[in-house]
Protein backbone atom coordinates (compact mmCIF):
# COMPACT_ATOMS: atom_id res chain seq x y z
CA UNK A 1 0.00 0.00 0.00
CA UNK A 2 1.42 3.46 -1.07
CA UNK A 3 -0.30 6.37 1.06
CA UNK A 4 0.16 9.58 -1.02
CA UNK A 5 -0.36 12.86 0.67
CA UNK A 6 -4.23 13.45 -0.88
CA UNK A 7 -4.98 10.08 0.94
CA UNK A 8 -6.80 8.32 -2.33
CA UNK A 9 -4.82 5.08 -2.03
CA UNK A 10 -6.65 2.29 -0.66
CA UNK A 11 -5.67 0.05 2.33
CA UNK A 12 -5.64 -2.98 -0.17
CA UNK A 13 -7.28 -6.10 0.33
CA UNK A 14 -6.83 -6.27 4.21
CA UNK A 15 -8.50 -3.38 4.98
CA UNK A 16 -5.64 -2.31 7.04
CA UNK A 17 -3.25 0.61 6.41
CA UNK A 18 0.22 0.54 7.55
CA UNK A 19 3.41 2.47 7.72
CA UNK A 20 6.06 -0.28 7.46
CA UNK A 21 7.75 1.26 3.99
CA UNK A 22 7.68 4.28 5.37
CA UNK A 23 9.68 2.93 8.20
CA UNK A 24 12.03 0.44 6.60
CA UNK A 25 12.95 3.49 4.23
CA UNK A 26 13.53 5.83 7.30
CA UNK A 27 15.64 3.37 9.47
CA UNK A 28 17.35 2.28 6.29
CA UNK A 29 15.95 -1.62 6.16
CA UNK A 30 15.81 -3.96 4.15
CA UNK A 31 12.46 -6.08 3.21
CA UNK A 32 14.97 -9.35 3.58
CA UNK A 33 15.86 -7.83 7.41
CA UNK A 34 12.80 -7.14 8.57
CA UNK A 35 11.26 -10.31 6.91
CA UNK A 36 14.34 -12.34 9.04
CA UNK A 37 13.69 -10.17 12.05
CA UNK A 38 10.31 -11.34 12.08
CA UNK A 39 10.61 -14.80 10.86
CA UNK A 40 8.59 -14.83 7.50
CA UNK A 41 9.08 -14.64 3.73
CA UNK A 42 9.80 -11.68 2.17
CA UNK A 43 7.40 -11.50 -0.21
CA UNK A 44 5.71 -11.45 3.01
CA UNK A 45 6.82 -8.08 3.92
CA UNK A 46 6.02 -6.88 0.47
CA UNK A 47 2.58 -8.31 0.88
CA UNK A 48 2.06 -6.47 4.19
CA UNK A 49 3.54 -3.01 2.62
CA UNK A 50 1.00 -3.02 0.07
CA UNK A 51 -1.79 -4.18 2.66
CA UNK A 52 -2.52 -7.32 0.70
CA UNK A 53 -2.54 -9.59 3.61
CA UNK A 54 -3.53 -8.70 7.23
CA UNK A 55 -0.88 -10.22 9.44
CA UNK A 56 -1.93 -11.81 12.76
CA UNK A 57 -1.19 -10.43 15.91
CA UNK A 58 1.63 -11.94 16.72
CA UNK A 59 3.51 -11.10 13.25
CA UNK A 60 1.85 -7.41 14.33
CA UNK A 61 3.57 -7.99 17.71
CA UNK A 62 7.14 -8.72 15.64
CA UNK A 63 7.20 -5.83 13.63
CA UNK A 64 6.52 -3.74 16.34
CA UNK A 65 8.89 -4.54 18.41
CA UNK A 66 11.56 -4.71 15.64
CA UNK A 67 10.31 -1.20 14.81
CA UNK A 68 10.54 -0.19 18.63
CA UNK A 69 6.79 1.38 18.45
CA UNK A 70 3.41 0.69 19.12
CA UNK A 71 1.04 -1.33 16.66
CA UNK A 72 -0.92 1.54 16.28
CA UNK A 73 1.65 3.15 15.10
CA UNK A 74 2.59 0.95 12.39
CA UNK A 75 -1.06 -0.68 11.60
CA UNK A 76 -4.84 1.12 11.27
CA UNK A 77 -7.83 0.85 10.06
CA UNK A 78 -8.07 4.66 9.62
CA UNK A 79 -5.43 6.22 6.97
CA UNK A 80 -2.45 7.72 8.52
CA UNK A 81 -2.08 11.71 8.42
CA UNK A 82 1.25 12.12 6.41
CA UNK A 83 4.01 12.02 9.05
CA UNK A 84 4.91 15.95 8.16
CA UNK A 85 1.79 16.95 8.87
CA UNK A 86 1.81 15.14 12.50
CA UNK A 87 4.97 16.71 13.11
CA UNK A 88 4.66 20.29 12.18
CA UNK A 89 0.94 20.03 11.59
CA UNK A 90 -1.56 21.63 9.03
CA UNK A 91 0.46 25.40 8.63
CA UNK A 92 -2.80 26.20 5.87
CA UNK B 1 7.08 -20.30 -3.64
CA UNK B 2 10.02 -20.28 -4.17
CA UNK B 3 11.77 -17.44 -6.22
CA UNK B 4 14.10 -19.94 -8.05
CA UNK B 5 14.05 -23.49 -9.49
CA UNK B 6 17.21 -25.87 -9.21
CA UNK B 7 17.63 -28.08 -12.29
CA UNK B 8 20.36 -29.96 -13.18
CA UNK B 9 21.82 -28.27 -10.99
CA UNK B 10 21.70 -25.01 -11.93
CA UNK B 11 19.66 -22.30 -10.98
CA UNK B 12 16.16 -20.79 -13.01
CA UNK B 13 15.27 -17.82 -11.90
CA UNK B 14 11.55 -18.08 -11.50
CA UNK B 15 10.60 -14.59 -9.71
CA UNK B 16 8.63 -13.70 -12.33
CA UNK B 17 5.05 -14.53 -12.84
CA UNK B 18 5.15 -14.53 -16.09
CA UNK B 19 7.67 -17.12 -15.99
CA UNK B 20 5.94 -19.37 -13.90
CA UNK B 21 2.56 -18.93 -15.73
CA UNK B 22 4.27 -20.53 -18.83
CA UNK B 23 5.67 -22.98 -16.59
CA UNK B 24 2.38 -24.03 -15.52
CA UNK B 25 0.75 -23.79 -19.10
CA UNK B 26 3.84 -25.87 -20.22
CA UNK B 27 3.65 -28.30 -17.91
CA UNK B 28 -0.46 -28.87 -18.35
CA UNK B 29 0.12 -28.75 -22.20
CA UNK B 30 2.46 -31.35 -21.58
CA UNK B 31 0.37 -33.56 -19.57
CA UNK B 32 -2.59 -33.39 -21.80
CA UNK B 33 -0.56 -34.43 -24.40
CA UNK B 34 0.52 -37.18 -23.10
CA UNK B 35 -3.17 -38.34 -21.41
CA UNK B 36 -4.33 -37.89 -25.23
CA UNK B 37 -1.32 -39.78 -26.52
CA UNK B 38 -1.94 -42.56 -24.37
CA UNK B 39 -5.88 -43.13 -24.38
CA UNK B 40 -5.08 -42.93 -28.60
CA UNK B 41 -2.62 -45.69 -28.31
CA UNK B 42 -3.30 -48.05 -25.33
CA UNK B 43 -6.95 -47.05 -24.68
CA UNK B 44 -5.68 -46.68 -20.57
CA UNK B 45 -4.70 -50.37 -20.82
CA UNK B 46 -1.38 -49.56 -19.67
CA UNK B 47 -1.18 -46.10 -20.11
CA UNK B 48 -2.76 -45.40 -16.68
CA UNK B 49 0.41 -45.43 -14.35
CA UNK B 50 2.64 -43.45 -17.56
CA UNK B 51 0.26 -40.54 -16.35
CA UNK B 52 0.95 -40.94 -13.10
CA UNK B 53 4.38 -40.82 -12.89
CA UNK B 54 4.49 -38.02 -15.26
CA UNK B 55 2.61 -36.14 -12.53
CA UNK B 56 4.90 -37.16 -10.12
CA UNK B 57 7.48 -36.33 -11.78
CA UNK B 58 5.98 -33.01 -12.68
CA UNK B 59 5.73 -32.16 -8.69
CA UNK B 60 9.08 -33.90 -8.11
CA UNK B 61 10.95 -31.67 -10.13
CA UNK B 62 8.86 -28.11 -11.37
CA UNK B 63 5.96 -27.99 -9.16
CA UNK B 64 6.58 -28.53 -5.64
CA UNK B 65 4.18 -29.09 -2.76
CA UNK B 66 5.40 -32.86 -1.51
CA UNK B 67 8.41 -33.25 -2.27
CA UNK B 68 11.61 -31.23 -1.40
CA UNK B 69 11.91 -30.40 -4.85
CA UNK B 70 10.05 -27.97 -7.26
CA UNK B 71 8.65 -24.18 -7.07
CA UNK B 72 6.27 -24.82 -4.13
CA UNK B 73 7.41 -25.53 -0.30
CA UNK B 74 6.02 -28.80 1.06
CA UNK B 75 2.49 -28.30 2.08
CA UNK B 76 3.15 -30.70 5.15
CA UNK B 77 5.12 -27.99 6.22
CA UNK B 78 7.73 -29.91 7.36
CA UNK B 79 11.68 -29.48 6.81
CA UNK B 80 12.73 -32.89 5.39
CA UNK B 81 14.55 -35.22 8.08
CA UNK B 82 18.36 -35.74 7.68
CA UNK B 83 17.93 -39.33 5.89
CA UNK B 84 16.22 -37.13 3.31
CA UNK B 85 18.76 -34.78 2.34
CA UNK B 86 21.09 -37.04 -0.25
CA UNK B 87 19.05 -37.82 -3.35
CA UNK B 88 19.62 -40.89 -5.51
CA UNK B 89 20.01 -38.23 -8.15
CA UNK B 90 23.10 -36.82 -6.93
CA UNK B 91 25.58 -39.97 -8.09
CA UNK B 92 23.91 -39.61 -11.75
CA UNK B 93 25.05 -35.94 -11.51
CA UNK B 94 21.73 -34.58 -12.23
CA UNK B 95 21.75 -32.43 -8.90
CA UNK B 96 17.85 -31.94 -8.67
CA UNK B 97 17.91 -31.17 -4.85
CA UNK B 98 20.80 -29.07 -3.99
CA UNK B 99 19.07 -26.05 -2.84
CA UNK B 100 19.45 -24.67 0.55
CA UNK B 101 19.16 -27.96 2.99
CA UNK B 102 20.91 -25.64 5.76
CA UNK B 103 17.94 -23.15 5.92
CA UNK B 104 15.14 -24.36 7.78
CA UNK B 105 12.73 -21.31 6.18
CA UNK B 106 13.70 -22.76 2.73
CA UNK B 107 11.23 -25.56 3.96
CA UNK B 108 8.55 -24.05 6.33
CA UNK B 109 6.02 -21.61 4.69
CA UNK B 110 5.48 -18.16 6.77
CA UNK B 111 1.51 -17.33 8.21
CA UNK B 112 0.50 -15.97 4.36
CA UNK B 113 2.11 -18.60 2.34
CA UNK B 114 -0.05 -21.57 4.80
CA UNK B 115 -2.90 -19.09 3.60
CA UNK B 116 -2.30 -19.40 0.53
CA UNK B 117 -1.74 -23.17 0.68
CA UNK B 118 -4.80 -23.16 2.53
CA UNK B 119 -7.01 -21.01 -0.17
CA UNK B 120 -5.52 -22.88 -3.22
CA UNK B 121 -6.22 -26.24 -2.09
CA UNK B 122 -10.00 -24.95 -1.52
CA UNK B 123 -10.21 -23.86 -5.33
CA UNK B 124 -8.45 -26.74 -6.19
CA UNK B 125 -10.70 -29.00 -4.86
CA UNK B 126 -13.95 -26.84 -5.56
CA UNK B 127 -12.90 -27.71 -9.41
CA UNK B 128 -12.00 -31.23 -8.69
CA UNK B 129 -15.66 -31.39 -7.20
CA UNK B 130 -16.88 -29.81 -10.42
CA UNK B 131 -15.17 -31.81 -12.56
CA UNK B 132 -16.33 -35.51 -10.74
CA UNK B 133 -20.08 -34.05 -10.82
CA UNK B 134 -19.23 -33.63 -14.97
CA UNK B 135 -18.11 -37.34 -14.73
CA UNK B 136 -21.88 -37.95 -13.00
CA UNK B 137 -23.47 -35.79 -15.84
CA UNK B 138 -21.43 -37.27 -18.50
CA UNK B 139 -22.56 -40.61 -17.23
CA UNK B 140 -26.07 -39.98 -16.39
CA UNK B 141 -26.64 -38.63 -19.78
CA UNK B 142 -25.12 -41.60 -21.51
CA UNK B 143 -27.33 -44.05 -19.96
CA UNK B 144 -30.18 -42.25 -20.76
CA UNK B 145 -29.78 -40.86 -24.40
CA UNK B 146 -29.03 -43.23 -26.93
CA UNK B 147 -28.04 -40.24 -29.45
CA UNK B 148 -25.36 -39.74 -26.69
CA UNK B 149 -24.53 -43.54 -26.21
CA UNK B 150 -23.50 -43.57 -30.61
CA UNK B 151 -21.80 -40.96 -30.20
CA UNK B 152 -19.34 -41.43 -27.39
CA UNK B 153 -18.72 -44.85 -28.88
CA UNK B 154 -16.44 -45.42 -25.60
CA UNK B 155 -16.83 -48.63 -23.69
CA UNK B 156 -17.85 -47.25 -19.87
CA UNK B 157 -14.65 -48.19 -18.35
CA UNK B 158 -12.39 -46.09 -20.50
CA UNK B 159 -14.42 -43.36 -20.12
CA UNK B 160 -14.19 -43.77 -16.12
CA UNK B 161 -10.33 -44.23 -16.06
CA UNK B 162 -10.03 -41.23 -18.31
CA UNK B 163 -11.81 -39.24 -16.11
CA UNK B 164 -9.99 -41.14 -12.95
CA UNK B 165 -6.88 -40.08 -14.85
CA UNK B 166 -8.19 -36.31 -15.60
CA UNK B 167 -9.02 -36.24 -11.61
CA UNK B 168 -5.84 -37.34 -10.47
CA UNK B 169 -4.04 -35.29 -12.20
CA UNK B 170 -6.10 -32.30 -10.81
CA UNK B 171 -5.79 -33.02 -7.03
CA UNK B 172 -1.62 -33.94 -7.09
CA UNK B 173 -1.00 -30.74 -9.66
CA UNK B 174 -3.68 -27.86 -9.42
CA UNK B 175 -3.15 -26.38 -5.83
CA UNK B 176 0.62 -25.56 -6.80
CA UNK B 177 -0.36 -24.62 -10.27
CA UNK B 178 -2.66 -22.19 -8.26
CA UNK B 179 -0.09 -20.85 -6.06
CA UNK B 180 2.65 -20.00 -8.93
CA UNK B 181 -0.21 -18.76 -11.15
CA UNK B 182 -1.56 -15.99 -8.70
CA UNK B 183 1.76 -15.13 -6.47
CA UNK B 184 2.75 -12.05 -8.06
CA UNK B 185 6.35 -11.41 -9.09
CA UNK B 186 9.31 -11.61 -6.11
CA UNK B 187 11.34 -8.80 -5.76
CA UNK B 188 14.23 -8.26 -2.89
CA UNK B 189 13.68 -5.33 -1.92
Amino acid sequence: MVVTDNGKAGPGESGLYNRIAVLRAERGVSRQDLADAVGVNYQTIGFLERGDYGPSVKLAFAIGEFFKLPIEAIFSTHPFRPLSEQVYGNRE
Amino acid sequence: VRAELILMGRRVDMARQARRRGLVVGIYILLVLLIAALWYFTHWREGFYWVVWAVIGACRLFLGGYYRGGLVKPFDNNPPRALQTRSPFLPLGLRVYVSALEDDREWRSDERELRQRDRAHYLAYQTIGMAVALQLLVALVRMKEPLVQAWMAMPPDQLYYGFAVIVLTLLLTLPQAILLWTEPDMAAD
